[in-house]
């Protein structure tokens, strides 16, 4: 073979070798782009509602499409209600989760439920949320809620947090199928992060005669504490953003109530119903409003996990 | 009662918890699972996958939906997927140590975890806008940009899983870096990767949020990706929504097929990711 | 055919009976004619030609970031001989091996300076294309790592980027490549499955068939038999000897036995620095330096 083809081969090699390079490169600041783009975009389209209410609209209640007064108050309440009680919910039914899976369950058993646990977070959103309204709604508003009531209605604080007729929908309906959607994630997580407590820790905890849970809550959760609380976090940015769950068991009322068994709204909830119809530039820009502010909640709950996460990464490296 | 007794119940209580916790978990989703079935089967028919959506008051079918959500889906994967494989390239063959590979992890496993619905709305600032109407294209580009994040993961973490004595072997020879990455370390993860494609197909079949505003919704028959295009998850959005039995039964139905649909991708997922685990 | 990157070689081919004495340091050379047929060995004048030196190098050292790995190696390998690396594990025996492709250059942090001239240019050279450079020396790991593909795919990859061939030329180049490597009988009526479905002691022969395929000129071997068992082990040593006929050959090994069964030179090496370089049968018979002679006694390593 003469050297000149053969050099004529290698060169064209070199170049593809940039060109792939380079290729790889792009797409990977086209991410950045995309992060940067959404923020701009949303920005934009809620400049005109910032503008026209200024910070004031963070705090209105005002919902009103005829009249083109609008407020995120009661969608950012409901979204941060609904949240932390899916957390309240869904962080202990999780732990309970990681710690059967990692310390209790068979050996043979560890994977099917693990697998299953999982299949919990494959489930789309709206699945949830249909059969919140059709089984779960029903169910609540027919048994458990009149209990509720029954038992807190007349204990004097307490009390107003179960005010008003069982609806079935609602704030408490929403955080409870948000709950069940972000205990998923926040086992999986925490499996991840218990698997990685040394055995040796674990072993001399026992050795010494510490039952389970005090090997658990001493010793793994300690260990682990970053990673929960990157997990907790993921989490919670999971039930910050969920749409369909919510949007159809939460009652799409623009309003604040003291009350779990009221109806209410969430950000998402509300840009689900309401964008296709919003008719005025005033209207479509609120929601866009609406959206930055999920969008920037959600960005920081996210990026603080991660750096905890990426600590604990490098913990364990070290 | 003893210390050492007292410490004993309080450790069965809360094993007991737990095992209850997992309980709870499993009987939600058998419980799902269940309703799906039941509401759903009585919506298997022929003419499911024949008729199109009807009008509320008649019976039809869903076919225009499947259609619209099928070829959506595909058009997202095609797109997303490459974007996907080249950042997951970058990330962990040239990337290794540089600041810019870190910065980009980190967005992505931001947008990865960001509300589908801020990207609906992102995608009708800059696309359904300036065209002036909803699309499908809107709306596949919307899913597209949901694959992209999945596949970047999973790209990334099968690359870094194949030996480098792969990578030394392949350069020993004088193979040029873009030949040792197409032709030697893609075929060694290429289980991985399609595994990773499979989860990211799983998760937009169901998203409905970024369609909303994007593809939006269309009654009848429509195959032109310019003009919005029916779907199966705003589908069911409208129609279980709605008061019409006819209507309600169509949405049990949709549901039941999406959850199946992604509940067997899930698990061929699985299964070929431990098949390839086992080749040596 | 051969890929003629290099000036000619001038080494006049010796018959196999004689083996070559010939000390590195003495240019003018001996000759321990072997048993009988003294006038068929000896070429004309009574003098057997100085061999080839291939590869020599000079004053090379390495760097880890700061650290010094690699100090001052002084070498010289001769053509269509094998020359082992031996010493204690971390000597940095791999090390220099894998300088002699710059196959180090795969990652961050490490660097080489000095002299590594093969046919008489610097290898070390930032100019050098590395693919060209590598198409010349050919390496073989500790580690079977046959691609994943076919058995005909792996051996024809490297053919394949340089030279376009007709499908029975390259039928043709990957039956020969794999002959020599000793693995033709074994894989001929299956040469469409996985590489991966070999034993080990296949698969590394699947490597160095794939090595030898491009015809390179140097071959470096990095313990190619150590992950085999001693069966597979003995096969590939029996390769080497048939190999080295036309390559250069360099062995890096921690098993001295190996190193004195099957190469002709060997260079000793302890932390970083070349203690003692001579033809194999001196190194392990009459060692100069004390050091080595410790090491091939046993009394540590």
């Amino acid at each position: 073979m003469a050297i000149a083809t053969v050099s004529a081969q290698l060169d064209r090699q070199r170049v593809f070798d940039v060109l792939f390079r380079g290729a790889t490169r792009a797409f990977a600041i086209l991410v950045l782009v995309l992060l940067g783009g959404v923020m701009v975009a949303l920005g934009v389209g809620a400049w005109p509602a910032f503008s026209h209410f200024g910070l004031g609209f963070l705090v209105s209640s005002a919902w009103n499409p005829v009249e083109d007064q609008f407020g995120a108050l009661p969608a950012i309440f409901g979204t941060l209600v609904t949240s932390a009680l899916a957390m309240l919910i869904g962080v202990p039914l999780a732990l309970g989760v990681a710690v059967f899976l990692t310390e209790l369950c068979p050996p043979f058993l560890r994977r099917p439920i693990g697998t299953m646990i999982e299949l919990l977070a494959a489930v789309p959103s709206i699945i949830y949320g249909i059969w919140g309204l059709f089984v779960l709604a029903p169910f609540l508003q027919l048994t458990v809620q009149p209990i509720l009531i029954d038992i807190f209605g007349n204990i004097p604080i307490i009390g107003l947090l179960f005010e008003g007729p069982p609806l079935g929908l609602g704030i408490l309906t929403a955080g409870f199928i948000l709950a069940m959607m972000v205990l998923p994630f926040i086992a999986s997580v925490m499996r991840d992060v218990f698997q990685t407590v040394p055995p040796m820790l674990r072993e001399s905890a026992y050795g010494i005669g510490a039952t389970t849970t005090e090997v658990v809550r001493d010793i793994i959760v300690p260990y682990t504490r970053t990673g929960i609380i990157g997990g907790v976090m993921l989490g919670l940015g999971r039930a910050l953003g969920e749409t369909m769950a919510v949007t159809f068991v939460i009652g799409n009322a623009h309003e604040i109530h003291a009350s779990l068994l009221a109806p209410g709204t969430t950000i998402s909830a509300t840009l689900a119903n309401e964008f296709t119809e919003a008719v005025t530039k005033l209207y479509i820009s609120s929601l866009f409003a609406l959206g930055f502010i999920l969008f920037v909640i959600t960005f920081l709950v996210l990026a603080a996990a991660k750096i905890m996460l990426i600590r604990l990464q490098q913990q364990a490296g070290s | 009662m003893s210390r050492y007794a007292r410490r004993q119940i309080a450790n069965r209580i809360y094993l007991a918890l737990s095992f209850a916790a997992t309980a709870i978990g499993l009987i939600f989703l058998i419980l799902v699972l269940y309703a799906l079935l039941r509401n759903g089967i009585p919506a298997l028919s022929g003419t499911l996958f024949t008729a199109a959506t009807p009008p509320p008051g008649n019976s039809g079918g869903l076919a225009n939906a499947i259609y619209g959500s099928v070829v959506m889906t595909i058009v997202a994967t095609l797109v997303g997927t490459p974007i996907g494989v080249l950042t997951g390239t970058f990330l962990a063959e040239f990337g290794r140590g540089s600041h810019l590979a870190a910065v980009v992890r980190f967005v992505n496993d931001i947008l990865l975890s960001a509300p589908s619905i801020i990207i609906g709305l992102f995608v009708y600032q800059i696309v359904v806008v300036p065209m002036g109407h909803f699309s499908a294209w809107a709306g596949s580009i919307a899913l597209a940009l949901i694959v992209i994040p999945v596949v970047v993961r999973t790209t990334e973490n099968m690359l870094e899983l194949v030996p480098n004595s792969l990578r030394e072997a392949a350069s020993a020879l004088g193979t040029p870096q873009w030949r040792v990455i197409v032709q030697v370390i893609y075929r060694a993860a290429l289980q991985g990767m399609l595994t990773g494609v499979m989860l990211a197909v799983a998760r937009i079949a169901g998203e409905t949020a970024p369609l909303l505003f994007t593809a939006l919704n269309n009654q009848f028959w429509a195959t032109n990706m310019n003009a919005p295009m029916a779907n199966l998850p705003v589908v069911i959005f409208q129609f279980a929504l709605s008061p019409y039995n006819d209507w309600q039964m169509l949405a049990w139905g949709g549901a039941m097929l999406i959850t199946l649909t992604i509940l067997i991708l899930n698990i061929l997922a699985r299964v070929l990711a431990n098949w390839s685990n086992q080749t040596p | 055919m051969t890929m003629d990157y290099s000036k000619a070689t001038s080494s006049t081919p010796l018959p196999p009976s004689l083996k070559p004495v010939i000390p590195v340091s003495v240019s003018m050379p001996l000759i321990r004619p072997s048993n009988g047929s003294a006038a068929q060995t000896a070429p004309a004048q009574g003098v057997a030609p100085k061999l080839a030196v291939k590869c020599e190098i000079k004053d090379l050292r390495f760097y880890y970031k700061q650290y010094e790995a690699l100090k001052g190696i002084n070498l010289k390998l001769h053509d269509k001989r094998v020359t082992a690396f031996i010493g204690p594990s971390g000597c940095g025996k791999s090390t220099l091996l894998r300088i002699l492709n710059r196959i180090y250059e795969l990652y961050p942090d490490q660097r080489a300076t000095g002299e590594v001239l093969v046919d008489g240019s610097n290898i070390l050279d930032p100019g050098q294309d590395l693919n060209r450079l590598r198409a010349k020396i050919g390496m073989v790991f500790q580690k079977p790592t046959p691609f994943p593909m076919s058995i005909y795919d792996n051996v024809a990859f490297g053919i394949r980027l340089y030279e376009t061939l007709r499908s029975r030329e390259l039928d043709e180049r990957v039956e020969e490549a794999l002959t020599r490597a000793a693995l033709w009988n074994e894989v001929k009526d299956k040469l469409r499955q996985s590489g991966l479905s070999l034993s080990g002691g296949q698969q590394q022969r699947l490597c160095i068939a794939r090595a030898i395929a491009v015809k390179p000129e140097i071959l470096l071997l990095d313990e190619p038999a150590s992950a085999l068992d001693p069966i597979s082990t003995q096969r590939i040593e029996e390769l080497i000897a048939e190999l080295k006929s036309d390559y250069c050959i360099v062995i890096v090994t921690h098993n001295m036995q190996q190193a004195a069964r099957s190469s002709d030179y060997t260079a000793f090496m302890y932390l970083g620095a070349l203690v003692e370089f001579d033809e194999t049968e001196a190194i392990f018979t009459h060692p100069s330096q004390k050091q080595t002679e410790d090491y091939i006694t046993g009394r540590f390593g």
